[in-house]
């Protein structure tokens, strides 16, 4: 055991007793391996894998009579998920619930995929939802919110988060704001409306302490909808005029920021600092060819040169001032 | 070899961590634990994850613009003074940024007493690759008549390689960083590889030398680990356990046996392989070797490795036979991992044989919740219907992305 000398060491400095120092040498020796990750991966990595292949598998053979096995198959597993998380439901508290079965949390996830599934294809195959398409995309939402909320699953949330987002029309995924497609004056006003609407969520739910750890989950999915489509939207010049979208920009950036560094979040943080700093450089760019002032290629590698090294000094001894212990949160 | 951050650091460090859990486990009173806390103080810096991240690009840009800055003036002066060739330029540029960034670094560590924070490593990392860059333009200077010295195969590899590796092996020591120690392996390999193909039989026991090289590889670390300031080289010996065992496992997979000789050999379309039983053996084993080894002697690094190469060795057999279509074997597959993990769950309930199912430190919140939460949000999405009138389009049913979970 590499942690033997530290308590040698410990127990000749007075700092341990003989006794506990034997007690956590036995510990040391006999605590049992935990594969808690390991299982919670591989758990997911089934549910999801299980999912898609009934998702594609239920649109193959059409025509055969092994189809309608498989759409019974869906069904009925997504009935039993469900069950199954009904029946080992925590009592609803609006904090955190603690206790919750670990398999009925993946297997709620799994009966929400199935869900998805089996709502599309009936829409797809039977037109169940007709032409109200609206609907279609509001309902799993309107469900997710309701199973997130009652069975307090962040999972479920960000899932309802990503249907919401799809009923507006919009690509929630972290990765893929960027990437919403048709990029045009209307869907980047709509990303900027839900990205608000979704902070707002996030930071009632704190301050008024309902779901307060669902906080995280609104604030990153709406904060990063919100200044990718915004700076997404100012580069792509589809809406105006510029210098707002550049002050909205800036200011949830400082929000975020302000956020992460009071409830020690550090990625809202690394979010915060890069979207602003991403930001302020094409505004300052921006500036300089309104006044039509001519710079040459030095400047501005000097530009960046300066800025990251400010930066780089400003993050370092940020921390220093504020006096919160990194270190300590990070044990 | 002297270190270039404090070895007090990182001894500390892991203290403080043993001394956490026990307080976590119920075997120290918070009393003690802030008296350890206060014996054994942390004075480097070192950020939060994100704010790494952070540091890292900001200095990685900073320093690619001062470089820029550099090798613009420095062009300047050498095509006004002297009239050398493009390559020599190159290298002069770059082997002066590369020093440049290794005084900076050695003037962050000492002032502001950053330990892995981000922006050392992006110094570090991007001074040795300038390093490099330089090395590779003197020989290619050296050599002009020679075109692709950097192949696998070329005869002058090692006179770029081996230069490579004595400077990792001296920054590993020094920094003591997992990355570098990572790439002189890498290095060491490439060595091995370029050394053998120099013989027209070298192909065939190239496999073989991986194999033994990857074995040696897990002794000498289990050698240093005791011998050396362990908690200094912590990642670096974490690391090239994982690594040895992966090197082991491809030497001996099919796969990489098959398609490998076939890319040497230029071969359009990979044949058959002589001793073929062997690594249709190697592949199916090594890998439940590892998971059982991993299981029965607490040891996660054989288990984690087990696991990422069975998943590899499932992929090598649809890569020949498509046992079941796609669909359906996601489907299967999912299911039967759905069954075992709910058989394991049941089986742990209370701990067996030394195995838990519970988090390591038994706290009734289970942790990554919230990292758990945005991989849901980027991956959890039901196949879309395919479009009217193709017989079967989109449609995403792979699970990637979920192994990020770490």
């Amino acid at each position: 055991m590499h942690t033997d000398p530290f308590l040698a060491e410990l127990r000749d400095r007075g700092l341990l007793t003989p006794g506990q120092s034997a007690a956590i040498a036995t510990d040391e020796r006999t605590r049992p391996f935990s594969l808690h990750y390991e299982i919670r991966t591989l758990l997911y990595l089934g549910i999801t894998l299980l999912s898609g292949g009934l998702g594609v598998l239920i649109y193959e053979h059409l025509d055969q009579i092994g189809h309608g096995v498989v759409v019974a198959v869906v069904a009925l597993l997504m009935t039993a998920c469900l069950t199954y998380a009904a029946r080992h439901r925590q009592p609803f508290s609006w904090g955190l619930v603690p206790g919750n079965s670990l398999l009925a949390d993946y297997l709620l996830l799994l009966g929400c995929l199935l869900f998805l599934v089996l709502e599309g294809y009936l829409q797809a195959q039977y037109a169940l939802f007709g032409a109200r398409y609206g609907l279609a995309l509001a309902l799993p939402a309107v469900l997710f919110f309701g199973l997130a909320y009652r069975f307090d699953h962040r999972g479920v949330l960000s899932m309802a988060i990503t249907a919401l987002a799809a009923w507006v029309g919009l690509n929630t995924q972290p990765l893929a704001v960027f990437k919403n497609d048709f990029l045009t004056a209307s869907v980047s006003r709509a990303a900027i409306g839900l990205g608000t609407v979704l902070l707002l969520a996030g930071w009632l739910s704190e301050t008024q302490n309902r779901k307060a750890h669902f906080a995280y989950t609104y604030i990153l999915l709406g904060g990063n909808l919100l200044l990718g489509a915004a700076t997404a939207a100012m580069f792509a010049d589809v809406l105006r005029p510029m210098i707002l979208l550049l002050l909205l920009v800036l200011a949830v950036s400082a929000g975020l920021f302000w956020y992460g560094r009071r409830v020690h979040s550090h990625i809202f943080l690394l979010i915060g600092a890069a979207y602003g700093y991403v930001a302020f450089t094409y505004g300052l760019g921006e500036l300089i060819e309104w006044v039509k002032l001519g710079f040459p290629f030095e400047l501005v590698l000097f530009y960046f040169m300066a800025s990251t090294a400010a930066a780089v000094w400003f993050l370092t001894h940020l921390k220093r001032l504020a006096g919160t212990a990194a270190h300590e949160q990070g044990i | 070899m002297n270190k270039a951050y404090n070895p007090i650091w990182a001894r500390n460090e892991a203290l403080r961590t043993a001394a956490q859990r026990w307080h976590r486990r119920g075997l120290l009173p918070l009393a003690q634990l802030q008296a350890i806390r206060e014996a054994y103080p942390l004075d480097f810096y070192r950020p939060n994850i994100y704010l790494q991240i952070l540091l890292f690009l900001l200095t990685t840009l900073g320093y690619l613009a001062t470089s820029g800055l550099i090798a613009m003036s420095a062009y300047e002066l050498f095509d006004s003074v002297l009239n050398w060739r493009g390559q020599i330029k190159i290298g002069v540029v770059t082997l002066a940024a590369a020093l440049a960034g290794q005084l900076v670094l050695q003037r962050l560590i000492t002032s502001s007493r950053t330990y892995r924070a981000g922006s050392d490593q992006a110094l570090l990392y991007l001074s040795l690759g300038f390093a490099a860059i330089a090395w590779q333009a003197f020989v290619d200077a050296a050599l002009p008549n020679v075109i692709d010295f950097l192949l696998l195969d070329s005869p002058y590899l090692a006179l770029w390689l081996l230069p490579m590796l004595v400077m990792l092996l001296w920054a590993t020591a020094r920094f003591g960083d997992a990355l570098l120690a990572a790439l002189s392996y890498a290095a060491v390999l490439g060595l091995l590889a370029n050394g053998l193909l120099q013989f027209g039989s070298g192909r065939l026991v190239l496999p073989f030398a991986v194999m033994a090289v990857a074995a040696g590889l897990y002794q000498l670390v289990r050698y240093l680990a005791a011998r050396t300031d362990y908690w200094y080289y912590r990642s670096c010996f974490t690391t090239l356990e994982v690594l040895a065992l992966a090197t082991f496992y491809l030497g001996g997979n099919y796969l990489i046996v098959r398609e490998g000789n076939a890319a040497i050999g230029g071969l359009p379309v990979s044949t058959q392989i002589p001793f073929a039983p062997v690594f249709y053996l190697l592949t199916a084993l090594v890998p439940l070797f590892y998971i059982w080894q991993g299981l029965r002697q607490h040891r996660r690094t054989w288990l984690l490795t087990g696991l990422v190469a069975l998943a590899f060795s499932g992929f090598t057999v649809r890569f020949y036979y498509s046992v079941l279509p796609l669909a359906t074997a996601s489907a299967l597959l999912g299911a039967v991992l759905i069954g075992l993990m709910a058989a394991a769950l049941r089986y742990l309930r209370t701990p067996r044989h030394g195995l838990s199912a519970d988090a390591e430190d038994g706290s009734a919140e289970r942790p990554g919740l919230n990292l758990e939460a945005l991989i849901v949000a980027q991956t959890a999405h039901a196949p879309q219907a395919p479009e009217p009138g193709f017989q079967f389009g989109g449609g995403q049913s792979g699970g990637g992305g979920a192994e990020g979970q770490f």
